[in-house]
């Protein structure tokens, strides 16, 4: 096949493969129970890595604001920076980016093997939709676990901020904790928590084209696993800066 | 294999001479060439998104012309190593982990052993090497190609005055900043590696096509999530 005429190919099946998932999202039967149990897994699996990968950030940041704000004399500006980079930016972003680089991979490797030994056709015999079954409950846990994560982040990236700023580097206690929402409005909130619904949502959706595309035995799982994250992440990115830029431009 | 064992072992054959050639040209070039263009697109996207991001945040309390502190500091000290070494993890450590767990479960890295050849040597020390030499270069690449976006959001964007913010990127970022950039980029890149090769070396025959997905994932996790804690101890060793 050539080169235009495989793109042609390949946008079809993305077409094909997102109305089905559209349909199954709106009509039964659904498996809710299996719905639950993979977002069990996800919260259990992605608690560690995730919170383990964005506390450090408020506390990066705390680190070179110090420095920064000290030498204007504007020490207690630094929690509001603090604040409204980790509610708008850091915690969502990097939350999506562990969800993707734990959960994401993991699930297009399991339907990845899955497909390598054919217990998706065999599904697919048994009248049991693979999408539907094994597809659709990852996407809507991906949805749900990734704001919920993002809550917990948040509180984490404050408080590691908190930590390094007043107990190491000895600022004052009582006007960063009076500075730390002075900035910060419903608006941020909102802006994160949309953000991880939509990169949760998409992480679910790689995940899942990409673990049923895969081809070609063992290699293909690792394949399906590492674009999932790869692509997940140039994503991530891109809506990222045309997210800040958008509200930048109405003025939020 | 225990994780301490496979470090030892790991480190004693690195060290132990030049690695094969052949494999560490294939590996560096895999890992170098290969992430140019994906790293180019992600440093673009940061690096602006770093100026817009600065701009609405200090505009709210009128220190708008703060922006080139903020994307020098931000961006050359923290964001692009890291991000570099995250996208390194994820592209570069799964595809090792990846070939490696898949050598594993076909029996080739036995089938080495069985010819006398040391796997370790042979296999471990030239993806160590590549990966630990390319990264820096990677993290070097990635400084330029961001605060060239930081510069165009900030100047044609934002409207800020192209040389305030020239002058406080140049009165921020020292050369030592620079080199620190590049000796976390060295260490980043060795302990991903070490990581990744350990996930694929540890896959068993009976794990099948699974093993290499496991391995694969952890290999990207933990690679990413050990590179933002160090990141952290790193900065405040070298800026506090």
């Amino acid at each position: 096949m050539t080169g235009p005429l495989r793109l042609l190919e390949s946008l079809g099946a993305v077409a094909i493969y997102l109305f089905a998932i559209v349909r199954s999202l709106f009509t039964g039967p659904r498996y809710v129970a299996e719905t639950l149990r993979v977002a069990d897994i996800l919260v259990r699996r992605c608690l560690l890595p995730v919170g383990l990968a964005v506390a450090p950030v408020g506390a990066v940041i705390s680190l070179q604001g110090v420095h920064i704000f000290r030498s204007f004399g504007a020490e207690e500006l630094l929690s509001s920076l603090l604040a409204t980079a980790v509610f708008r930016e850091y915690s969502p972003a990097l939350a999506s980016v562990m969800v993707a680089a734990q959960a994401g991979s993991s699930i297009a490797a399991r339907i990845g093997t899955m497909q390598v030994r054919g217990q998706i056709d065999a599904l697919a015999v048994m009248s049991v939709d693979p999408i539907r079954y094994v597809v659709v409950p990852g996407l809507i846990a991906c949805a749900i676990v990734t704001p919920l994560l993002n809550v917990l982040t948040t509180i984490l990236g404050l408080a590691s901020g908190w930590f390094f700023a007043v107990v190491l580097s000895g600022c004052d206690h009582g006007s960063f904790m009076a500075n730390l929402y002075s900035q910060v409005s419903m608006v941020d909130l909102w802006v994160g928590m949309g953000k991880c619904l939509v990169f949760g949502t998409a992480v679910g959706l790689i995940a899942g084209y990409l673990g049923l595309r895969t081809s070609g035995g063992a290699t293909g799982v690792g394949k399906a696993a590492n674009n999932t994250v790869t692509y997940t992440i140039v994503l991530i990115l891109v809506v990222d800066y045309l997210a800040s830029m958008l509200l930048l431009r109405w003025g939020l | 294999m225990r994780f301490d064992r496979f470090v030892v072992q790991a480190v004693r054959a690195q060290f132990r001479g030049i690695p094969p050639m052949d494999e560490f040209l294939r590996h560096a070039i895999d890992a170098g060439v290969g992430s140019l263009a994906l790293l180019t697109l992600l440093t673009i996207f940061a690096g602006m998104n770093l100026s817009v991001q600065a701009y609405g945040t200090f505009a709210r309390f009128g220190g708008q012309e703060m922006l080139g502190l903020f994307c020098g500091v931000g961006g050359i000290r923290e964001l692009y190593p890291v991000m570099a070494a995250i996208v390194c993890g994820a592209r570069i450590g799964a595809t090792l982990a990846a070939s490696l767990a898949n050598m594993q479960i076909s029996e080739q890295v036995e089938a080495l052993e069985v010819m006398g050849i040391d796997p370790m040597r042979r296999l471990i020390a030239p993806r160590l090497w590549a990966v630990t030499l390319m990264l820096p270069l990677l993290c070097a690449y990635a400084d330029a190609v961001g605060i060239c976006a930081s510069y165009f959001s900030a100047v044609h964007q934002m409207g800020i005055n192209e040389g305030v913010f020239i002058a406080q990127v140049k009165e921020i970022v020292t050369l030592p900043d620079l080199f620190a950039g590049v000796v976390k980029g060295v260490i980043f890149g060795w302990l991903v590696a070490l990581v990744s090769c350990y996930h694929g070396y540890r896959a068993a025959k009976r794990d099948g096509a699974e093993g290499v997905g496991v391995a694969t994932n952890r290999a990207i996790v933990h690679g990413a999530v050990l590179c933002i804690v160090l990141n952290m101890f790193l900065s405040a060793l070298m800026y506090a």
